[in-house]
């Protein structure tokens, strides 16, 4: 007997060690090739940025030529698509421009071109970039000369390096006498730009425009923004035409460099490109297949959960979380020794919880549970039997799911409009068992055993609810093989439970 | 030294083992899932299986006096009882005298309680009803209720307990009276003799049937709290009878391991009132010490195949030094 025993406990270890092994290595591979990472990542970004092409055609063959973000630096192309029916689509990688050509049409022609980014954590690293011979000078009269060398000089009180100084001076509120002498007072991007490089230029400072797209929230129909770029201490920097600031702006795409045309079209006329952003904030999960096939690891990664639909992921991302609250309640029960109400009762509450928020689903659940033994303490009155009993129990927990729910939108309660999410049926069952032990054992032990069951609920709330140990049990799922061994481990645990280190205190004799 | 005082109240396990205290997990990987068999679990969980199994093995239990099994029964109580004074109803499938109700006097409108309580027929019904619903049943399954004839528990216990009727636990382990306690009720656990709900447990000794120590919420008690008998005076007649009945358990059910309740009829002498197949653990507190030296003294030292009275002999005259 006592052999057998042994061999249990024995090949449960030999189990545990495997599947500590086995989920080691599968985490090492995830980490590795799909791009999972221990924290829960921010989840990634994407970003949809749609380039709408309205023009109206001349008759002649079309030939729409689009500049594309430049990529690399960033981020990184999920998804390209253009609609654009009936043309043909080609792609110059090179001058990274995208060209729709097609036969002469004649209604007015709207394409779309879309793309979708996401954060590229790899690719964080500078490009060489060549070093540009000194730029030509710009033609000015003698007037503007004057008041051009005027500016440079001015601009010298500005704070920052020279390009700073120069855009500083020229964004100055009010302006300066000779900044407008030498631009209009209300002046476009565009307009600075070129001042700022006419000026730079002066001083051999390379520059260049670059167009780009602040990446937020659901932008729609807008123009790219423009910025500049000036060769400085040996290399190209970014400065903002508004501000100064140097670097390249969080959330910005560069769709160009240098000054060649956003959109140029030939056989058309009235030409105009629009972008819209949109951000989508995707989980990490959904780009680790784009990941694994840039490692050539994709064929465990098309039998994995995240190879899933987004839905049945989440589905998923919520069942994954269960091991783990299971192990907690094992360990309530059989290490600490905790009765609670029911064996899995606590955990039920505690992922209703986690749907209610904290405070909020505390106060209502505990309200419910106090309005349902009130209510259960006047059923008994009638007698009924049991499962009419139970049900009607089950029916006030509904009708006061509903009033709450309704009192707390009209009464902008968040709180009671929470207690939709709890289980009815297990709610009901927990006061149709508090009520019986109320009867039998008195109010103290009806007392003692809902609240040790809020007790584990809420640790096990904790547990489940922190960002870091669900997305550790989503991500490395493999952990719930670990759970389910150590589980059965416990299943062989003979040892005291804690509070029965308490209980039978009493039996040792002291001293 | 500060702020830890409160860990006095706490035993280390190894004291905890040393002292051979039986734990809950121990208890129930060990002991109840290697040698009581699941299989077995419904001859102690039914009632009324347990009543017929023991007669079969020749142990008193109260008198049954009918069953009923469907509702449409219940209207015939009075028809059943007619020709008793008095009559218990419990279920079937129930645990810890949950759901027992002792009917002392009744008309055919009216019913006492041992407890002075006044009930009209419908209460009654009413109860009858609940028990076949499965209120008190172990897992709410549907259930049936026994109707017994009322224990005339022996007077001499009377001043011990405070209302309800009180027992004598014996834990049977391999067919060997192993350990016992004497349950009394108080007003605090309401009449009924659980230790967890405030009854008062008396250990006794396994040779003697004498008081050894009492304890109430697991604090040793010298009095019973309503009686303010003194219980160290406690003694338990008829003791090899009752040890017998213990003892004859494990042949009437297999369980290598259960706790046998036991009361003393005034006419009738000691008899069974219900087997436990999972008997718990305040036992050993009562007893002033644990159970798992006794089991291994028992697995390693005690005969085997031995019958009823031969076991019953060997623990009252042999066991234990």
């Amino acid at each position: 007997m006592l052999k057998k025993f042994i061999s249990v406990r024995f090949i449960l270890t030999i189990g545990l060690i495997l599947s500590v092994c086995f989920a080691a290595y599968s985490i090492y591979y995830k980490i590795r090739y799909w791009g999972f990472d221990w924290a829960p990542k921010k989840s990634t970004t994407v970003w949809t940025i749609e380039a709408q092409i309205n023009f109206v055609p001349t008759g002649e063959p079309i030939k729409v030529s689009l500049t594309t973000p430049k990529v690399s630096k960033e981020y990184k192309i999920l998804d390209e698509d253009v609609v654009a029916d009936g043309y043909k689509v080609s792609k110059d990688t090179k001058e990274n421009r995208i060209i729709l050509s097609s036969a002469p049409r004649e209604e007015k022609q709207q394409l779309y071109y879309r793309i979708l980014l996401f954060d590229n954590e790899d690719g964080k690293g500078k490009i060489p970039a060549p070093v540009p011979s000194n730029p030509e000078k710009p033609i000015l009269d003698e007037q503007k000369m004057a008041v051009a060398k005027e500016l440079l000089e001015l601009s010298a009180k500005q704070p920052g390096n020279l390009p700073q100084q120069v855009i500083r001076l020229l964004n100055q509120t009010p302006p300066d006498a000779t900044v407008l002498a030498f631009l209009p007072m209300k002046k476009s991007q565009k307009e600075i730009a070129e001042a700022t490089m006419n000026l730079l230029a002066l001083k051999n400072v390379p520059t260049r425009l670059v167009r780009g797209i602040k990446l937020e929230e659901n932008k729609k129909s807008f123009t790219p923004d423009l910025m500049i770029e000036a060769y400085t201490e040996g290399r190209w920097t970014l400065y903002s035409l508004k501000t100064g600031k140097k670097g390249l702006p969080e959330d910005f795409v560069v769709i160009q460099r240098g000054g060649d045309s956003l959109l140029d079209v030939e056989g058309g006329e009235d030409s105009v490109v629009k972008y819209s952003v949109l951000k989508s904030i995707s989980s990490s999960f959904n780009l680790a297949r784009h990941r694994a096939k840039l490692a050539n690891q994709t064929t465990w990664f098309d039998y994995s959960i995240y190879s899933l639909p987004l839905s049945e992921q989440n589905t998923l991302k919520w069942l994954m979380i269960f091991p783990l609250a299971i192990l907690i309640i094992v360990l309530m029960r059989n290490v600490i020794g905790v009765q609670t109400m029911g064996t899995f009762t606590p955990m039920l509450i505690s992922m209703a919880l986690v749907k209610t928020g904290f405070w909020s689903g505390l106060i209502c659940f505990s309200f419910i549970i106090f309005i349902g033994l009130l209510i259960r303490a006047l059923l008994s009155k009638l007698n009924l039997l049991l499962v009419p009993r139970i049900s009607a129990v089950v029916i006030v927990v509904i009708l006061m799911m509903q009033a709450l729910t309704i009192c707390g939108y009209q009464l902008k309660l968040d709180i009671a409009a929470s207690a939709v999410f709890f289980p009815i049926i297990i709610t009901a069952w927990i006061i149709e068992r508090a009520s019986i032990t109320w009867e039998e054992d008195g109010a103290m032990n009806a007392t003692k055993e809902i609240v040790f069951s809020v007790l584990v609920a809420i640790i096990t709330y904790f547990v489940i609810c922190n960002e870091y140990i669900r997305h550790i049990m989503f991500a490395f799922n493999e952990l719930n093989l670990v759970i389910l061994f150590l589980v059965m481990l416990l299943g062989t645990y003979t040892g005291y439970r804690l509070t029965e280190l308490k209980r039978f205190a009493p039996l040792v004799k002291k001293g | 030294m500060f702020g830890f005082g409160w860990l006095k109240n706490f035993a280390s396990p190894s004291e905890l083992r040393k002292a051979g205290v039986l734990g809950m997990n121990r208890r129930n990987f060990n002991v109840i899932s290697k040698y009581n068999n699941r299989r077995l679990y419904p001859l102690v969980d039914d009632k009324v299986q347990t009543k017929f199994l023991a007669q079969k093995v020749g142990i008193t239990t109260p008198h049954l006096i009918g069953v009923v099994s469907v509702q449409n029964e219940v209207k015939n109580l009075l028809e059943i009882v007619k020709g008793f004074k008095e009559f218990v109803v419990k279920p079937a499938h129930g645990s810890g005298g949950k759901g027992v109700l002792v009917i002392k006097r009744y008309t055919p409108t009216e019913f006492e309680t041992t407890s002075g309580r006044l009930l009209t027929f419908n209460e009654v019904y009413q109860h009858i009803s609940n028990i076949l619903s499965g209120l008190y049943s172990l897992g709410g399954q549907y259930d049936v209720a026994l109707i017994e004839e009322l224990v005339h528990f022996s007077p001499i216990f009377s001043e011990y307990s405070y209302q309800g009727v009180p027992d004598v636990r014996v834990i049977v382990y391999k067919g060997y009276p192993t350990m016992s306690m004497m349950r009394l009720s108080t007003k605090a656990s309401g009449g009924r003799a659980n230790l967890h709900q405030g009854a008062v447990g008396v250990g006794l000794d396994i040779k003697t049937g004498k008081s050894l120590k009492g304890v109430m919420w697991n604090m040793p008690i010298e009095f019973h709290p309503d009686t303010n008998a003194d219980l160290s005076t406690l003694e338990v007649p008829f003791w090899r009878e009752h040890l017998l009945i213990a003892a004859k358990g494990y042949e009437m059910t297999g369980l290598g391991y259960l706790g046998a309740d036991i009361v003393l009829d005034e006419f009738r002498g000691p008899m069974m009132l219900e087997l436990n197949a999972r008997p718990g653990l305040a036992i050993q507190i009562a007893n002033g010490k644990g159970l798992a030296q006794i089991l291994k003294k028992i697995d390693k030292y005690y005969p085997k195949k031995l019958s009823p009275e031969e076991r019953v002999d060997y623990v009252l005259n042999k066991a234990g030094k």
